[in-house]
């Protein structure tokens, strides 16, 4: 759990970068700290692990209150992702991720076994990149590293900054849905600096928007798309809000509410879309001029449809009414 | 074989012939004759050069790296214009007139070449030591404080061990050109090998010329191999890898 209290940050000649913020982050909860260049988003992350100091406010981290602990034993207990990796070029990648648990004196075989669990996590098998060096791996796979890093000592409070933002949008896509699938096992409480609107509302549990410092809002993706604070929050999401919340369902939730009629099987020329699938790009389909009809397959594989592009209608006006 | 590597080959072979031609003249002529006949001699020449030559350097090294470290330190970073100019200085500054200046202070003799030789070597080892440690990836500093490290852990675990290269390199070159100026200490009285180059000069002889200049290059050539050896072990494998992908990628 990470709480701020009337959190502030002034630098010199009064230029206040964090104003009054009080947010909480409860257990196991994402939360993505949003906002334009120069909002202060992460600047507020770094004041979790004191990488900035604040001037005003108190920030607990479960429950202790971050200016009454040693600096750096405290860092250590606070996984921490950086855009640009960080990873160390002299050091293999098992001692890059072993990094904080050798600091903390974990035994040999305590590591080993840790760092085969990370590796087999994050999808890269240990034997194969524990002796490699950062710099023979993609992008990709060095922001996994930085990923299987910060969770090495298993710390409960994860700090992210832009992890995935120097990735190119394919593999971004892809590490977002292996981070997400983690992080539904793992349940840690995370903090995530983004500035891409897309990556907050597929990542998060809440947003905190931010602008000049303040919290603009700070609620489920949902709410934020659909009933924006003020203006700001209005503009930031945009005018294509209520497609960007369709990413926000499934096909699962529109089967749940009033599903299309159960149909024959369709065409080889059709699309099919699974539970899992997002209704975003279920309407994305609708829209293609090429596609003929569109389907819909739940878990016991029953096929629903062909859908139309008002029934989506419909199902998003319900979700805005009840939202 | 590109025509690129061809030129490479020959410049090799014109080199090697050029030296197999000096030998055989230098010997054919007799011209280690001093060496050869007064062993004594060159080894209590040889003695004094690698003493100025050690002394100077090490003393250079032991206030190079550290003050090279502290000028990167944030606390200290404001003066790092004041101490790489003072350095400069010492390099701009003719190395015979080094020599001379510290003949001033300590008159002739063997400190006073080692004071000029310290002064001489201190820059190259300063400035590869600030700019390897400089060139440290920031974002690497920055994990690295995120997970907890201290201020100590980083330099030894992450800024040193990337700096090595530059730092390693700059040594060699401060005491390559150490061995190579030491020759001129015995302008000053500080004796060395640098006695028999200048009586040959005086002399137009080319046996104490000879006996005197192909040792001092030998040791100037096998001690800057030899820092190459010391460079592929003290640079950690990965950052050497990873310089060796940049280049052939380039």
């Amino acid at each position: 759990m990470i709480e701020f209290k009337n959190v502030s940050k002034v630098y010199p000649g009064d230029i206040k970068a964090i104003d009054d913020v009080s947010i909480t982050v409860e257990h196991g909860e994402f939360v993505v700290l949003l906002g334009p260049s120069g909002c202060g988003k992460t600047t507020l992350l770094r004041m979790v692990n004191q990488l900035e100091e604040l001037t005003e406010g108190e920030i607990a981290v479960e429950g202790n209150n971050i200016q009454e602990l040693n600096k750096f034993e405290m860092r250590r207990n606070i996984g921490y992702v950086i855009q640009s990796n960080g990873l160390f070029p002299n050091m293999t990648i098992e001692d890059n991720v072993m990094v904080v648990p050798s600091m903390l004196g974990w035994t040999k075989e305590e590591k080993a076994e840790r760092f085969a669990y990370l590796m087999n996590l994050i999808g890269m098998p240990p034997e194969q990149y524990g002796e490699s060096f950062p710099h023979e791996l993609s992008g990709g796979q060095q922001q996994r590293i930085g990923v299987a890093r910060a969770l090495a000592a298993d710390p409960p409070v994860m700090l992210m900054d832009e992890p995935f933002g120097a990735l190119d949008p394919i593999i971004r896509s892809r590490i977002q849905e292996e981070f997400l699938e983690i992080q539904r096992s793992l349940k840690k409480t995370i903090l995530f600096v983004s500035h891409d609107i897309d990556e907050a509302i597929k990542l998060a549990d809440k947003i905190v928007l931010l602008k000049d410092g303040k919290v603009q809002q700070f609620d489920k993706p949902a709410e934020l798309l659909n009933q924006p604070a003020n203006e700001f929050v209005a503009e930031f999401v945009g005018e294509d809000s209520v497609l960007k919340s369709l990413s926000l369902y499934t096909v699962k939730d529109l089967l749940e509410g009033a599903p299309p009629t159960e149909g024959a099987a369709p065409d080889a020329s059709d699309a099919i879309f699974e539970e899992t699938a997002s209704l975003r790009s279920v309407l994305s389909a609708l829209l293609t001029p090429s596609q003929k009809n569109v389907w819909l397959k739940n878990n016991e594989g029953r096929i629903f449809g062909p859908v139309s592009a008002a029934q989506i209608e419909s199902f998003v006006h319900r979700m805005t009414v009840t939202a | 074989m590109n025509s690129k590597a061809v030129i490479a080959w020959v410049v090799k072979i014109a080199f090697w012939a050029l030296i197999v031609l000096f030998f055989w003249w230098t010997i054919s002529n007799n011209m280690f004759s001093q060496l050869l006949e007064n062993p004594d001699q060159f080894f209590g020449l040889l003695g004094r050069h690698l003493q100025i030559v050690l002394i100077s350097s090490t003393l250079a090294l032991l206030t190079a790296v550290p003050a090279g470290i502290l000028l990167t330190r944030p606390k200290y970073r404001k003066y790092e214009w004041l101490l790489v100019n003072t350095a400069n200085l010492g390099q701009t500054i003719p190395s015979i007139a080094i020599l001379a200046l510290a003949m001033g202070f300590l008159g002739i003799g063997i400190q006073a070449a080692i004071l000029a030789l310290y002064v001489y070597s201190l820059l190259p080892i300063l400035q590869n030591t600030i700019a390897g440690l400089k060139s440290v990836n920031p974002s690497a500093k920055d994990a690295a404080l995120g997970m907890g490290m201290t201020p100590k852990q980083i330099l030894w675990k992450i800024e040193l061990p990337m700096a090595a290269s530059s730092m390693i390199a700059g040594i060699r070159t401060a005491i390559v050109l150490n061995i190579g100026t030491t020759a001129l200490a015995y302008l000053i009285g500080g004796g060395g090998l640098g006695v028999w180059i200048f009586t040959g000069i005086q002399l137009f002889d080319n046996t104490y010329l000879i006996s005197g200049a192909v040792p001092v290059t030998l040791l100037a050539v096998s001690v800057d191999q030899l820092f190459r050896l010391l460079q592929f072990f003290l640079v950690p494998k990965g950052i050497r890898l990873a310089q060796k992908a940049a280049i052939q990628s380039a």
